[in-house]
């Protein structure tokens, strides 16, 4: 991981102990409800884990406070999130049905736990057809407690309020490739990415826009079937003639370019910015969500060092020059952070600029983190559940 | 009532096709609305054709439907080649991109609007095999009359055209580098889906009959 001192300036806000605890008084208390049931159930593993989690978010919460700093403590629980997703799945897999792989009886039973990703090819089979075309249950079913409806629901009120943060704070996947781009200490390909940034950054929308039309067309989730990096760390169509094999050989390839080897040359998350549909979904609710990253023009220098630490290439030279982002902006705080003149700052639609962005932060994190307890602390605690049922000496 | 009622699926099935070579086109609603008409009189000769021959063929359709995939993935590569030249609008003379900068969201020059675009298009649209058209064909092949058959696929395409006239409202969306060049990459991915798709359907027939 890079170091710090290197990357980012002094934070513009250090609080005191004691505030910090009260101003982290509600994401305690948050996260201590949203993880009650996990007590109530029977299993030490799951109690540990829990207890484990509400520390790890509680703890983390209270340092983005004390230090003033989003980005690095956001950073650690994505990247932990990113990273045990697939094992607490791919565990509850080999113990449900002994292999990642998934046959089609069961993906047409509807056993397949929903995946967010979907949600923008949906819609239209939905409205012209009236059919879901993702292979899962509509409403809660006895096996299947995370269902279609539920998951839409979540998204949509918290994309609502947060536009694209979900892909910095909710994603499950998102993280995997933000951990390997923390590992190199020099950018690769910089002049390449900022040169073709333009581009690069309309990839997204070309798929989605091609995902949503042929999933109409056919009726078939295409991102899932042909596209999704991350099945090969999940589950997959279970391999069993030349089309499952073709299938299978796309998603290793992505996954090794887009979220292995491009983030390791890049320090980007190169499949968030430059390849997930689903992310330039989230884009539009960008335009229309309470928070946003502005940048005081008044205190701005054109340093480009925010440009340089975005990990998606949200920001070019004219977008910092107008004092904003770009749509595809995932409210990380990378620039906010990275800004040695306190010239990019969190927002309230609606407030003036730079007029209490510390205020705008809070107002943003509640609500962002309150998300990330509820959607990734379930799924961090079960995941390490899982882990602590492998261990040995249990 | 067939045409009308399964006309959605016919607006999705050809949404692929229509949508990307409809933004690369010029901005305004009358430009749209003779494109669209062009495309839909190509679609019309394309409907007869299937209708002529669906009829000639009559109860034997089973046994043609044995050879259709050698038609499915003639008319998906045609499609494919189709969607490369008139929406990507490769391969062109000289590619533009010697001199990139930072602001570039365009590769190279965006395709001349060419009203064999809508023909091509229109007509390999027409003759694809889509479920309705399907049950339209099985419908004509058992008509006592060619004419008949071909009056039945006339009406069946007025009730599937009328689908398509939402369409004219991309005419409204303006056409900025980004939206013309995020148009070219779709019909790239969608012509790449429908030569791999059209491919492996003629490798499939070629090696296991």
């Amino acid at each position: 991981m890079a170091s710090r001192s290197s990357t980012l300036a002094q934070p513009a806000v250090f609080r005191g102990v004691g505030r910090s605890l009260l101003l982290t008084l509600p994401i305690a208390l948050w996260t201590l409800l949203m993880f009650t049931p996990s007590f109530q159930r029977a299993g030490r593993d799951l109690h540990i884990a829990a207890a484990v989690v509400i520390l790890f978010m509680t703890a983390l919460f209270f340092l983005m406070m004390r230090t003033g700093e989003t980005y690095r403590w956001r950073r650690i629980f994505f990247v932990a999130l990113g990273f045990l997703f697939p094992v607490g799945f791919i565990a509850s897999l080999v113990a449900e049905r002994g292999t990642m792989s998934i046959p089609l009886s069961r993906m047409v039973s509807g056993d397949t736990p929903f995946c967010f990703m979907v949600t923008p090819t949906i819609i239209l089979p939905a409205a012209f057809a009236r059919t879901i075309i993702f292979p899962g249950a509509i409403l809660p079913t006895a096996t299947n407690t995370r269902s279609i409806a539920f998951m839409i629901g979540l998204w949509f009120a918290f994309t609502l309020v947060l536009g694209k943060a979900w892909c910095s704070y909710a994603c499950f996947f998102g993280g995997i490739e933000e951990g390997f781009a923390a590992f190199p200490k020099r950018r690769r390909l910089h002049r390449f990415v900022t040169k073709y940034g333009g581009i690069l950054r309309l990839i997204p929308w070309a798929i989605l826009v091609f995902v949503v039309l042929l999933s109409a067309a056919i009726l078939e989730p295409v991102y899932c079937m042909w596209l999704c990096p991350f099945k090969t760390v999940t589950e997959f169509p279970a391999v069993r003639n030349v089309e499952t094999a073709i299938q299978f050989g796309v998603f290793v390839t992505l996954f090794a370019g887009l979220v292995v080897a491009l983030p390791l040359l890049t320090k980007k998350r190169t499949q968030c910015g430059f390849f997930c549909p689903f992310g330039a979904f989230q884009s539009i609710f960008n335009k229309i969500n309470l928070f946003e990253i502005r940048f005081n023009r008044e205190k701005c220098v054109d340093c480009t060092l925010c440009q340089t630490a975005c990990p998606t290439v949200a920001l070019s030279k004219d977008s910092i020059r107008e004092g904003k982002t770009l749509l595809n902006c995932m409210k990380c705080g990378a620039c906010v952070d990275v800004c040695k003149k306190d010239a990019a700052v969190w927002h309230l639609k609606g407030t003036p600029v730079a007029v209490k962005p510390e205020r705008a932060r809070l107002l943003f994190l509640y609500g962002a983190w309150a998300l990330a307890v509820m959607f990734g602390g379930n799924i961090l605690a079960g995941s390490i559940a899982a882990i602590i049922g492998f261990l040995p000496w249990k | 009532m067939l045409g009308l009622t399964t006309g959605p699926v016919c607006l999705a099935s050809c949404g692929p096709v229509v949508l990307p070579w409809m933004l690369v086109q010029p901005q305004g609603v009358r430009w749209h609305s003779r494109q669209l008409l062009l495309f839909l009189a190509a679609r019309l000769a394309g409907y007869l054709v299937f209708a002529a021959a669906v009829w000639l063929v009559g109860s034997s359709i089973p046994h043609a439907w044995s050879r259709r995939s050698w038609l499915v993935g003639g008319i998906q590569v045609l499609l494919a080649a189709a969607l490369v030249v008139y929406a990507a609008g490769w391969p062109r003379r000289r590619c533009a991109l010697a001199q990139p900068s930072s602001q570039l969201v365009q590769i190279g020059e965006a395709p001349r609007p060419r009203t064999s675009g809508a023909l091509a298009l229109g007509f390999l649209t027409g003759i694809s095999l889509c479920p309705p058209f399907l049950v339209a064909g099985v419908r004509a092949a058992q008509l006592a009359h060619l004419w008949a058959a071909l009056l039945f696929f006339a009406f069946f395409f007025v009730g599937t055209a009328v689908w398509f006239f939402p369409y004219l409202s991309l005419g409204f969306v303006q056409r900025t580098p980004a939206v013309v060049t995020v148009a070219r990459m779709v019909a790239i991915l969608l012509a790449c889906w429908y030569g791999l798709s059209g491919v492996s359907i003629l490798i499939e027939r070629a090696f296991y009959g």
